[in-house]
């Protein structure tokens, strides 16, 4: 079983809309991969395609060393979470977990005691002990996205699926969820493919992350990698933490309009040019204070501040009106008074630069 | 799982087109509904059509092919007095539907705002057809006749001494019992258009300046239109298959192109039966093609 | 704008309107109290009697009014009209169920079923007699009445439920299916189920359209008549007030029906409203 699901140039069009381009991936078993991408990037219709709902256009899909072209959705042992959790309204919480079991095709559970014992084993994994007999309509938001996670893990899949599983919830019980989602998978051993367009859930949540870009897969790789190096300027972009300034490179400089930034190490190869810093990176310096050897800045004249808690966003605004953003910690760094509409030197590490060209 | 895969791949060759096999199962679940459609409602239609060129004799008909019905009904003046009072009661009793049911239909869809009371109007409009279409014809006996409610009213208000005789038994019975039986087919996709109105165009109207008959004209009439005609081909369809309402209304006086083939069948000319319905299917044909042809139904809708 | 004399004067006259519409049934109810059975169908109420209910049934001494002939044909028309809404509904839910997914022709298919109940009756019912006349099949009020009736009901049944699997979700068939639950089971636990409400009002509407239907009926049912056939009989002769106690009594069924459904729609309620909550989350 040490085949998980590969795919190999996956594509999906709906008249001139591209929803997948060329989607070649192999994921292992056994780890939590979140699939971050911008809506329209294709990313619902990726899952869509793996579970079954939707043919591709081109391409395989092949799951445990077996093609599933064809292969109808039950028959396919792949679970699916539903964005707004897809409960089915006419049954009990314990109705909903035992439907799969009962009602499945490949060996159902026939003994009233089996199925009773399964369905109390993960009702009390994802803490929904006592809800059994209420109907879904009377539990909260996050008591149905329970629901709907213990309706498809009891049946056992080795991969779910989850298209944006918190999507419907609110920030509060997002944050919360995002703890269960990862211990559950981890103590079912079950890959577990999640699907948000939240760059913070991505990365938090996925040991592997997928960025897809207009239906092709624009990095795969660990979430630190993906933070610290983004493959492209459009994955970077999606990160939603980095300045990019377009531009090009000429001898050694990337040149950005009337701005010139030194690089470190080698540009990376892109059919974009781009230099991407991440706004925690920057350090705003007084207008007299230049960038010092091997660093690189940009002088810019503040605009406004947004105070979060733990951080504070800068927001500036360089020649030509280009925006610049900087987040400072506060745990290690006091908020700097800065003086509206006068000039700073926002400098950082040349090295810590994402250079394409 | 793997052998279950590997049995659904053996028997679902990969070189299938995508998105075959649920079109497929349309056509399943298509085919019963379909085939009972052709059966009963294509092959009737078309049998009436083929027979309508039959050889009628006194009590049977042959299979041997003749315009001779054909002619029989475009020489005869009964039947072309028939065709004639078809389209005539059709076009009165439109525009009757139509003079009659809008005023309701204005108010309903946009003067009544209470999603509630328009409930309730639209419902009490519909609740009539609870009760059996015949019983609601011949509800109207009692009332046109010369001892009837109306002229009992009339009289009891001194606003006629006699008795006016020519409510029951004449067309205009039958065009006062099909514009009531009918006029709610207007109501309902007037009233439906109308509602859709965003009450902010009129408002802004006003605004400017605009009095009611202005309003009307401009936005309000031309908002309504495709209502009036959902409205006319519901009105008109019914109107044209008639026979029961001039059958029990006029006495049998006004014979439209229904009763016609109703008589005809009750003397087993089934040949001119069978002409008179096909030229019925053309007549329909023919109102409803206009009508669609006013408004562009799928456009608008 | 002078709407402060438009919409009052809009109002007195739908108060009319809807006076026109009942009129009839008011006189008709009145009148159905008429003495008999020498009483005639009109005013004035020469004296209040039940006598014309107790004329239908059958429980006055004979007289020269024959009791109108319904006993059977009433039988005969619950049973049509209990067969066509069956068959009518189960091909309107598998029909609209085909239109769930897009097909080639479904635009034609749409019409084809939609003519169905725009065709006059006795277009089709005329049709069908010379079909049975050709083929040498006896015409019934079981055979060939019954295919046309479902011809007429069938459209109304498909366009109910085209109207309920319009505002579907179709994703809790997808999570069903992604249990490894077959489409065939996840149809009967789950669709099903949901879309009960609707099918309900396709049943309502299939058989209370059948019930009343006698153009079609008139031509292809022989020579057994069901109710309306048998009240179209009387156009032709003299009428009495026993076919207006006739007309109360068949309205007082219609309303026994529509509450039976409002009942059977009441249970169902609470399962609609959980849908709603689902919906309000999504």
């Amino acid at each position: 079983m040490a085949d998980g699901l590969r795919l190999e140039g996956l594509s999906k069009h709906y008249g001139d809309n591209i929803a997948l381009a060329d989607v070649s991936l192999s994921v292992p078993d056994d780890t939590y991969i979140s699939v971050l991408g911008p809506s329209g990037s294709g990313k619902t219709v990726l899952l869509r395609v793996i579970a079954g709902f939707e043919q591709p256009d081109g391409g395989t899909v092949q799951f445990g060393g077996e093609r599933l072209d064809g292969v109808p959705a039950h028959r396919r042992g792949i679970g699916f979470a539903f964005q707004n959790f897809a409960l089915f309204p006419h049954l009990s919480v314990r109705d909903n977990i035992a439907f799969g079991l009962m009602y499945r095709e490949r060996d159902p559970v026939i003994g009233q005691r089996a199925l009773r014992t399964k369905v109390e084993d993960i009702i009390e994994l994802v803490g929904l002990t006592g809800l059994a007999d209420r109907g879904v309509h009377q539990i909260s938001g996050g008591q149905r996205q329970r629901v709907a996670l213990a309706r498809t893990l009891v049946t056992e899949p080795r991969l779910v699926l989850l298209d944006e599983p918190l999507g419907a919830l609110d920030a509060n019980l997002r944050g919360r969820m995002r703890g269960e989602l990862r211990a559950i998978r981890q103590r079912l051993g079950v890959t577990f493919l999640h699907v948000t367009g939240s760059e913070s859930e991505a990365l938090a949540m996925g040991d592997r992350v997928i960025v897809l870009d207009r239906g092709r897969v624009g990095q795969f790789d660990s979430p630190d990698t993906v933070y610290n190096q983004p493959a492209s300027p459009s994955v970077a972009r999606f990160l939603n933490c980095y300045n990019i300034f377009a531009g090009r490179l000429e001898g050694g400089r990337f040149v950005a309009g009337q701005a010139a930034f030194a690089t470190g190490g080698t540009p990376r190869a892109a059919a974009e040019s781009a230099y991407c810093i991440r706004q925690d990176l920057i350090q705003i310096r007084s207008s007299e204070s230049p960038p010092r050897d091997g660093e690189a800045g940009i002088l810019a004249s503040f605009v406004t501040s947004e105070y979060s808690g733990a951080s504070v966003q800068y927001f500036f605004e360089a020649d030509g009106g280009r925006g610049v953003e900087v987040e400072a910690h506060l745990g290690h760094r006091r908020p700097e008074e800065l003086m509206p509409r006068q000039p700073y030197n926002l400098v950082w590490n040349a090295e810590q630069a994402v250079v394409f060209g | 799982m793997s052998t279950t895969i590997a049995n659904a791949v053996v028997t679902n060759p990969p070189a299938r087109a995508p998105g075959r096999s649920r079109s497929w199962t349309s056509y399943v679940l298509i085919a019963p509904g379909v085939a009972w459609m052709l059966l009963f409602l294509v092959l009737p239609i078309l049998m009436m059509v083929y027979v309508s060129f039959w050889t009628q004799t006194t009590f049977t008909i042959k299979p041997i092919l003749t315009t001779k019905s054909w002619e029989m009904f475009f020489s005869s003046d009964t039947y072309l007095a028939s065709l004639w009072t078809t389209v005539r009661l059709w076009l009165i009793v439109l525009g009757c539907t139509v003079v009659v049911g809008y005023p309701t239909a204005l108010f309903v869809g946009l003067f009544v705002r209470n999603k509630t009371l328009s409930t309730v109007l639209l419902v009490l409009c519909v609740i009539p057809f609870w009760t059996s279409f015949l019983i609601r014809v011949l509800a109207w006996r009692p009332m046109l006749g010369e001892q009837g409610a109306i002229n009992i009213i009339l009289m009891g208000l001194g606003l006629i001494k006699q008795p006016i005789e020519a409510l029951l038994f004449t067309e205009l019975s039958v065009v006062i019992g099909m514009t009531q039986i009918y006029c709610v087919f207007m109501v309902g996709p007037v009233a439906f258009m109308l509602s859709r109105i965003d009450p902010n165009i009129i408002e802004a109207a006003r605004d400017l300046g605009a009095g009611f008959p202005r309003i009307f004209r401009k936005i309000i009439l031309p908002l309504s239109m495709p209502g009036v005609v959902v409205g006319a081909i519901f009105v008109s369809v019914m109107v044209l298959g008639e026979f029961a309402t001039p059958a029990a209304l006029s006495g049998r006086k006004t014979n439209m192109l229904g009763n016609i083939i109703v008589t005809q069948v009750g003397s087993l000319k089934w040949a001119f039966a069978a002409v008179a319905g096909v030229v019925l299917t053309l007549v329909m044909g023919m109102v409803v093609a206009l009508l669609l042809r006013i408004v562009d139904l799928r456009r608008e809708l | 704008m002078n709407s402060a004399i438009v919409k009052p004067a809009l109002a007195v006259y739908t108060g009319l309107f809807i006076l026109f519409l009942y009129a009839p049934f008011i006189v008709l109810g009145i009148l159905s109290f008429q003495t008999g059975p020498e009483g005639g169908p009109q005013f004035p109420i020469q004296e209040w009697s039940t006598y014309w209910y107790r004329h239908i049934l059958g429980l006055t001494p004979p007289s020269r009014i024959a009791p109108l002939p319904i006993g059977e044909a009433l039988i005969r028309s619950m049973v049509l009209a209990f067969m066509t809404m069956v068959v009518s509904t189960v091909l309107g839910v598998l029909s609209a169920q085909a239109f769930r997914k897009r097909f080639t022709g479904a635009g034609v298919v749409f019409y084809l079923i939609v003519l169905g109940m725009m065709v006059p009756g006795v277009l089709v019912g005329l049709g069908m007699a010379l079909v049975a006349n050709a083929l040498g099949i006896d015409r019934t009020w079981w055979g060939t009445a019954f295919a046309l009736h479902v011809v007429y009901t069938f459209p109304f049944a498909f366009l109910v439920m085209l109207a309920i699997f319009n505002r579907f979700d179709a994703s809790v068939e997808e999570a069903a299916w992604s249990l490894g639950v077959p489409p065939a089971r996840t149809f009967r636990r789950v669709t099903f189920p949901l879309i009960w409400p609707g099918v309900l009002s396709a049943m309502l509407f299939a058989f209370t359209l059948s019930y009343d239907e006698f153009a079609r009926t008139l031509f292809s049912s022989g020579r057994e008549l069901t109710l309306p056939l048998a009240i179209y009989g009387t156009f032709s002769v003299e009428i009495h007030p026993n076919v207006f106690a006739f007309g109360v009594l068949t309205t007082l069924f219609s309303f026994a029906l529509l509450a039976v459904y409002a009942i059977l729609m009441g249970i169902s309620v609470r399962r609609a409203r959980r849908l709603a909550i689902q919906e309000d989350i999504a």
